[in-house]
């Protein structure tokens, strides 16, 4: 199925507070239900970028709801939907994580580390562009979390 | 402003949660307190409820995480029942059902820890 797109590129803007993720989440269903997705395919991009967000907002901006992200989605080629997420804390590749043993993680009691395992098998595609080797122009240089979702 | 909340309900034994609403990075702090809250007080028998539950994130799974092996230890256990299919299927991709009792229904939750 092949569709055009109503939207080309929209942009939220986002702080470091995890209340903001109630707004993140609807703010990709909307656009990722627009482009066409069904429910399973909408949830799973909003899964995959809450995930994110979460991460960034705790380990990162440590919860300072005074430090800003942004939210950036647009669609590639009629069939895929693409979001990424810039920020400008200190680079960490989320795809250096190991994926959890969750055996382990009991003993240990545990409870984070899911959340980049998640966006791994729900993505089609998951990059990671840290802020010095990230290309946006002329704004200033940030981290960029690239997540790729194909419409079928 | 947050679209999540918990009822519990003791019966006799066993401490069930039933929760509804949204279980994300914001909102799995408050799961944790009242969890704490119930192991705290002595309870080691905990079912959760996810009839109304409309989406969970990863923060979410994690709560059941810290408590696990505790509860075990002294011969409880937290199950979990009735979940929509959207939030089985975090649980499934996380290969939780490996490392959890899920059930279909309340009372097969209930069944399992008076056998």
């Amino acid at each position: 199925m092949s569709k055009t797109a109503s939207f080309i590129h929209e942009r939220l803007t986002a702080s470091g507070d995890t209340t903001e993720l109630e707004r993140i989440r609807q703010f990709v269903q909307d656009k990722a239900r627009e482009f066409g997705f069904s429910e399973p395919g909408i949830h799973k991009i909003a899964l995959a970028v809450d995930e994110a967000c979460s991460n960034l907002i705790r380990h990162s901006y440590h919860l300072d709801h005074a430090r800003e992200f942004f939210v950036d989605i647009s669609p590639q080629d009629d069939d895929a939907l693409v979001i990424e997420i810039l920020d400008n804390g200190t680079s960490f590749d989320p795809l250096t994580v190991p994926a959890p043993d969750l055996k382990q993680y009991a003993a240990q009691h545990r409870k984070g580390g899911f959340g980049v395992h998640i966006i791994r098998m729900v993505m089609d595609a998951v990059e990671y562009f840290p802020a010095e080797t990230s290309e946006r122009g002329n704004s200033p240089q940030m981290n960029r979390l690239r997540l790729v979702k194909k419409l079928n | 402003m947050s679209k999540f909340s918990i009822e519990q309900k003791n019966n006799g034994s066993t401490e069930v949660f039933y929760l509804k609403g949204f279980l994300d990075a914001h909102t799995a702090p408050e799961l944790e307190s009242a969890i704490a809250g119930a192991i705290a007080a002595g309870q080691h028998r905990l079912v959760v409820n996810f009839n109304d539950l409309e989406y969970i994130s990863s923060a979410g799974l994690g709560v059941f995480m810290v408590f696990i092996e505790e509860v075990r230890a002294t011969g409880g256990d937290i199950k979990l029942t009735a979940m929509k299919q959207k939030v089985y299927t975090v649980f499934d991709l996380l290969g939780f059902p490996m490392l959890f009792d899920i059930t279909e229904k309340e009372e097969e939750a209930l069944a399992k820890f008076s056998a």
